[in-house]
């Protein structure tokens, strides 16, 4: 095949050019000897060498020539060119250092910004997961219908029960895996909470890992009182245990009871929910906390390998058949239409769709920002054509081709662009660090953002396809900005150029092409900018609507902390009396004005829910009432959070067990389910905490539990006297800095239980930031995006108005000589650029109204195409174009005629 | 003009180290001699102009060269002709009589 010949031989040219250069020198030597040697032969001796060899020399003509041209037949001779012409442009750069520094510093900076987004959207969304052939795994969750304004879910998690018919009942896959993330009591020297999962011993071989030490649980390990085993991670291990490598068999005592070390896990791998560093079996779990054959406790989330040659449709398919039958045969009415299961590619849940759209939004944006940089340099460049434009002309008269001028002009812009990408290396660095530091981590797991916890924020960095990234965009850009200006530099209108002092006037086609270039470029530049700021307006407003919400809640000077309590140390009954006594100890704390507990804290989300039957009416199926939020608290909650009471009582001290079982409804649960009538004193079942009849004591404000975007759902309290929970949330108001509270606070829970882990201690406000960080995350870098935006473009039109200014001072200095008035002049200036303004304006404003609705699922109250929000930019934009055409408009006013005229 | 006899010359002398090479496997030195020997000396080129023009062929994928060791022991760079190389010169040769029998025509008619 020719193709491949030469295809070869290219190669083996570029391959080695230095080598292959000396193998044309040898060649020509070999011919030269051999030709001198027929000459001598030729001669008969009558020839002396010298003689023989002039004659070789002579009929071989002229030898640096011929080289020379074999070495551009070759291909060679693109070194030599690209050497010439990039010491050309190492000198013409250095010439203009303020200028070259500009221009490598904007680049530098565009690409450095492209390169660290892109970082982030390659870990979070590009970056294969780091497991065995990753798209054979799929997550199989349960999917339920729309029940009672609850939205359908297609994400639910498994009870164990109903896994397990699932995992019979299928061929489908060939291992499948259950997992539960759950925060364990580790007793040691100091108590601890640590987060751990709970697995089953397929959970390993199904991601294709294995312990780095040590071995995986046994199918024995998981079956109801067997053997406590515990798994490590690798960060846990050398945090904790030194990095021991005889530390299999060691014990650790988890909620109070041992666990046998038997493996660590392989570096980095903190499970599907990454945050686990402990890893015990689901069989290994108390009774009370785990009862297998509960279908109705739904809590286990499921990762499934493929069998070899089925397609993720077959499986898809096939798990909502099984699926359906699974969730029926544990229904004890007909099967409702919905209850079923879904399964989907596990790359395909990864990240929770909120953040995929915010990642390629900053992506969009950042890769605008670089394109606006590119239009400011283009320009830039377009005015250093036209002052080389007599250097250019002459050389493309004297013979130059078109071909060769637009290279070297080419050679300029990449080398430039590539200096600039060569420090945006730098750039992308810091920039990577700004966004790991920036973590919305904590943030997207407060606000329950779906995904997989081990593709986080914390997994970026600067890696060899980042670097990739940056050298691409480096020449993408180099090119981009360089070729336009390098093609009308070098259009062949020589006379024009060529002749004395035209440069000032040059032919009305050549001056008005070239203009239009340089207009159309502003054009670009201010309707990009149009987009990004209209984007940023959008993004910014719904983060002042988000942080103006009313969680329903005051969180301003409450401290907040953890603790836990096991059921070794506390038995259930005793624990309403301990809590007691606990609050009673830190209400004393000097500042202190009330104390109380909850089980799960607002805005956190992934509170408990269940269904909710009411006694004075006429019975449902089990499992299809209405579902609402269930909340555990003591009496002084309600007062510490400020969530005022409606109607009715709150809880008191003397609610408790044995007493009259009663309830709390918040104001939605009582209008939802109590339109126009009271609902105190009315009869529900809760079926959560024993509280299967119950009667309602009170009506309270909506507490947004959910998220702050989230509608305010229905929502039950249950009193911690009558339904103890061994973990809590404290809640500490204080009339001083709640900060200042942390050692009293953790003294006195010493005091009181020395065993109890006191943990996640945070001012309330903290938690609630939390809830808006991925807003403010995305509004955030929007901002400065936009903010780089318009000052690009602000440049960008100040430049082109201030050259032709410059241009044009020849004619403003006749026009004021004859008699016209600054005022006329300064409108003209002006008039120009406020044509192109407009033009720019007109486009972005289609551009943004086009564009924003990308943003449509990342606001809250705001329409993407927000009036208010879109004049307000346009106004800003607008403002800013007209001071970048006043400034070199009233310069072209105060011409002395005269100075304009004599120069 | 000076440039366009130098193309129609490359493209015979192309033809011309084809041919050559049909024989069998040369070095430069030795396609030169060939040429020159065959037509008397009537085609004689600058011998060096041989050398861009193996470049040429070979960027085209006509020609393959690789070192070797010459009779005199020293080493050469030896040229072999490719399939594509055989086809090239077959349509070279048929349009370079289809040209030559016109020109031929033209001449006699005048």
């Amino acid at each position: 095949m020719s193709f491949f010949d030469a295809l070869r031989y290219r190669l083996r040219v570029f391959g080695r050019p230095r080598a292959y250069d000396q193998e044309i020198d040898e060649e020509l030597h070999f011919h030269l000897a051999l030709e001198t040697m027929q000459q001598e032969h030729a001669g008969r001796g009558a020839v002396t060498p010298r003689d023989a060899h002039a004659r070789a020399r002579r009929r071989f003509g002229n030898a640096t020539y011929h080289k020379e041209e074999s070495r551009q037949m070759s291909g060679l001779g693109f070194f030599d060119t690209a050497a010439q012409d990039l010491r050309f442009a190492a000198r013409t750069l250095r010439h203009t250092p303020g200028f070259t520094a500009a221009a490598i510093l904007t680049l530098a900076l565009g690409i450095g910004a492209n390169t660290a987004i892109f970082s982030a959207v390659d870990a979070m969304l590009l970056r294969p997961l780091p497991f065995h052939e990753p798209n054979r795994l799929m997550q199989v969750s349960l999917t339920t219908p729309p029940i009672n304004g609850e939205p359908a879910h297609d994400d639910s998690p498994w009870s164990y029960i109903k896994a397990k018919t699932f995992r019979e009942a299928q061929d489908v896959f060939s291992s499948l895996a259950l997992y539960s993330h759950e925060t364990v009591t580790l007793r040691a020297a100091e108590t601890t909470r640590e987060e751990s999962e709970i697995i089953d011993e397929q959970y390993l071989p199904t991601l294709g890992l294995s312990p780095s030490l040590g071995r995986n649980f046994v199918p024995d390990e998981n079956r109801p009182n067997a053997r406590r085993s515990v798994l490590v991670s690798e960060s846990f291990w050398s945090r904790r245990l030194n990095a021991d490598p005889s530390v299999l068999g060691r014990r650790l005592d988890l909620d109070g009871a041992p666990y046998t070390i038997i493996g660590v896990m392989p570096n980095n791998f903190h499970g599907l929910t990454g945050r686990a560093d402990l890893w015990t079996t689901i069989g290994a779990r108390r009774p009370f906390m785990f009862q297998p054959d509960e279908a109705w406790d739904h809590e286990f989330s499921m990762v499934a390998r493929l069998k070899p040659g089925v397609a993720p449709e077959r499986a898809q398919t096939e798990t909502r058949v099984l699926g359906a039958r699974a969730n029926s045969s544990y229904m004890t009415k007909e099967p409702a239409p919905g209850w079923s299961a879904a399964a989907k590619l596990l790359d395909r849940t990864r990240v929770d769709p909120v953040v995929r759209r915010s990642l390629l939004v900053l992506l969009g944006a950042v890769v605008f920002v670089l394109l606006i940089a590119c239009a400011n340099l283009a320009n830039l460049f377009l005015v250093r054509a036209s002052a080389r434009q007599r250097e250019i002309a002459v050389r493309l008269a004297i013979g130059a081709s078109r071909r060769r001028l637009v290279r070297q002009l080419l050679t300029e812009s990449l080398l430039l662009s590539v200096l600039g990408g060569v420090i945006s290396v730098a750039v992308a660095a810091l920039g990577v660090r700004v966004l790991s530091t920036m973590n919305p981590q904590r943030a997207l797991s407060a606000q329950q953002l779906g995904g997989l916890g081990a593709v986080s924020f914390e997994t970026i960095h600067l890696d060899g396809r980042a670097l990739l990234f940056a050298l691409v965009a480096a020449v993408v850009t180099g090119l981009l900005f360089g070729l336009v200006p390098a093609l009308q530099a070098t259009r062949p209108s020589l006379t024009a150029a060529l002749k004395e002092g035209t440069a000032e006037a040059p032919s009305r086609a050549a001056f008005f092409s070239r203009f239009t270039t340089r207009n159309a470029l502003v054009v670009i530049e201010l309707a990009l900018a149009l987009v990004l700021l209209a984007g940023s307006g959008v993004m910014v407003r719904s983060l002042a609507h988000l942080v103006a919400v009313d969680p329903g809640f005051d969180p301003s000077g409450v401290l907040t902390l953890r603790l836990n309590s096991t059921p070794e140390a506390r038995p259930r009954d005793s624990l309403p009396g301990f809590y007691q006594t606990l609050i009673g100890e830190l209400r004393g704390l000097p500042g202190v004005t009330s104390v109380a507990l909850g089980d799960c804290p607002p805005l956190a989300g992934g509170c408990n829910g269940t269904v909710i039957a009411f006694h004075d009416r006429p019975r449902t199926a089990h499992g299809a009432g209405p579902i609402v939020g269930v909340h555990w608290v003591t009496p002084e909650w309600f007062q510490t959070l400020r969530v005022p009471l409606l109607s009715g009582r709150l809880f008191t001290d003397a609610d408790r067990f044995g007493g009259r079982k009663v309830v709390l409804v918040n104001a939605t649960a009582a209008r939802r389910f109590w339109p126009n009538e009271s609902p105190i004193g009315r009869s529900i079942g809760v079926y959560q905490g024993g509280f299967d009849t119950a009667y309602v004591a009170g009506v309270v404000g909506d507490v947004r539990f959910q998220t702050i975007d989230s509608v305010a759902a229905a929502d039950v309290y249950l009193p911690y006297g009558q339904s103890p929970r061994s973990g809590a949330m404290v809640y500490l108001r204080t009339s001083s800095d709640p900060l200042s509270l942390v050692a009293a606070a953790r003294r006195t829970i010493h005091q009181v239980g020395a065993d109890l882990p006191v943990y996640d201690v945070r001012p309330f406000s903290s938690r609630v930031a939390d809830a808006t960080a991925q807003a403010r995350f995305s509004a955030l870098l929007l901002a400065v995006f936009a903010a780089a935006a318009l000052a690009l473009a602000t440049i960008g039109i100040y430049g082109v108005i201030s050259f032709a200014v410059a241009q044009r001072t020849r004619e403003i200095g006749i026009r004021v000589a004859l008699g016209a008035d600054r005022g006329a002049v300064l409108r003209l200036i002006v008039g120009q650029g406020a044509s192109v303004a407009v033009v720019g304006l007109v486009l972005g404003i289609a551009a943004a109204l086009a564009a924003t609705r990308v943003l449509r699922a990342l606001l809250f109250d705001v329409t993407p195409t927000d009036p208010l929000t879109l004049i307000t930019v346009v106004a800003l934009l607008a403002a800013a174009a007209l001071v970048a055409c006043w400034i070199p408009a009233r310069r072209a006013a105060r011409l002395q005629p005269a100075t304009a005229l004599r120069d | 003009m000076a440039d366009d006899r130098e193309e129609l010359l490359k493209g015979t002398l192309d033809m011309l180290i084809l041919q050559t090479l049909t024989v069998q496997p040369m070095h430069g030195y030795a396609i030169a001699q060939h040429i020159e020997r065959l037509s008397g000396e009537v085609l004689a080129v600058e011998q060096g102009s041989l050398y861009p023009a193996l470049e040429r062929l070979q960027k085209k994928g006509w020609l393959t060269s690789k070192w070797g060791a010459s009779p005199t022991g020293r080493r050469a760079r030896y040229y072999t002709l490719t399939a594509t190389g055989r086809r090239q010169l077959g349509a070279e040769i048929t349009s370079f009589d289809r040209v030559l029998a016109a020109i031929q025509r033209v001449l006699q008619r005048a």
